[in-house]
């Protein structure tokens, strides 16, 4: 991977802070997405997994969003 | 059109007279989403897509990045090709560069889509935010934004071996080949700006700012909002044309 930015690398990537999301997948509605866990029933969305190009049109589903969403206990 | 039907609906939310007046859907937005809504595919026949911060490739960035993935922008552009009501797209950068491979696959969508592109530089259009100003059909910079041209470095673990270095020349023949393809500006003119020395503090390169980038033929010509939306509606007036006149017909 080659970063062409003029933003240092040490910026990009600090060495002092430890970055280890808990990114989990899930189906909503059928459709397969990549999220993080925010609290009980809601997570962020990173991205998305889907086929249906309109899906990524759709503001609710942009990544940051956050949707709602249980856990299978 | 969405103006009428915004002042329709508060007539008749403000008309007394009307049993069951029916609520404002801006109104209602406002209220449960704390925000109007934001304009979707099939209000405008514009889709205005942004560009912003680091071009996140292959690597997550850590969060204090802000970031635009390429993964998301790539079936958008695929939806906007293939939804009949868009019928031209502008591209709006804000970006420090990115992700070589992620940069030059958003070029490369924008420039094979079929309807009118158009791309605005604002505040910054930098390293990787280069070949993505130029790939639409015309590109536009605003007095103040800067785009930096400088060479490609490898991240992270290097084996210093001769390939090494034959691998990071391909890497940027990659990006040179693709603004000069897709720019008026020349190779040698592009490899000029880019190997510079004493222009830039911290390396080697190139700051163009607004009128410089346009002199030197990597943008087409300098403008706002304004003049980049009415290039999109001249260009998008000449492919109905075009598509009325030949029908079946896809031009770039």
């Amino acid at each position: 991977m080659i970063l062409y930015s003029v933003v240092p690398p040490e910026t990009v990537w600090p060495q002092n802070e430890k970055f280890s999301p808990n990114y989990i997948d899930i189906t909503v509605n059928g459709t397969g997405m990549q999220v993080e866990p925010v609290d009980l029933g809601r997570a962020k969305i990173v991205r998305l997994y889907s086929a249906n190009p309109e899906d990524y049109m759709n503001p609710r589903l942009a990544p940051g969003s956050i949707i709602e969403w249980k856990p299978m206990v | 059109m969405d103006n009428e039907h915004f002042f329709q609906n508060q007539g008749q939310a403000a008309n007394p007279g009307g049993e069951t007046a029916p609520k404002n859907p801006v109104v209602e937005n406002i209220q449960q989403l704390g925000q109007t809504n934001t304009p979707t595919a099939g209000e405008s026949n514009i889709y205005c897509m942004t560009i912003i911060g680091q071009v996140e490739g292959h690597l997550v960035l850590p969060p204090q990045n802000k970031t635009t993935k390429y993964e998301h922008l790539i079936p958008q552009l695929v939806a906007a090709e293939q939804n009949p009501k868009i019928e031209g797209i502008l591209i709006i950068l804000n970006t420090v560069g990115g992700d070589v491979e992620a940069g030059l696959a958003i070029a490369e969508m924008i420039a094979t889509i079929s309807k009118p592109t158009v791309t605005l530089v604002l505040g910054g259009g930098h390293s990787i935010g280069v070949p993505i100003a130029v790939a639409a059909d015309r590109s536009f910079i605003v007095e103040t934004a800067t785009m930096t041209i400088h060479p490609i470095r490898l991240n992270g673990l290097v084996i210093g071996v001769p390939q090494t270095f034959e691998y990071l020349e391909k890497m940027q023949e990659r990006v040179i080949r693709f603004v000069t393809k897709h720019s008026h500006i020349s190779e040698q003119r592009f490899k000029e700006l880019m190997f510079t020395t004493g222009e830039l503090t911290r390396d080697i390169g190139t700051t163009v700012i607004g009128a410089d980038a346009v002199a030197s033929g990597l943008i087409d010509s300098l403008g706002g909002v304004g003049e980049a939306m009415s290039e999109l509606n001249r260009l998008i007036e000449e492919y109905r044309k075009m598509k009325a006149g030949n029908p079946g017909v896809n031009i770039q």
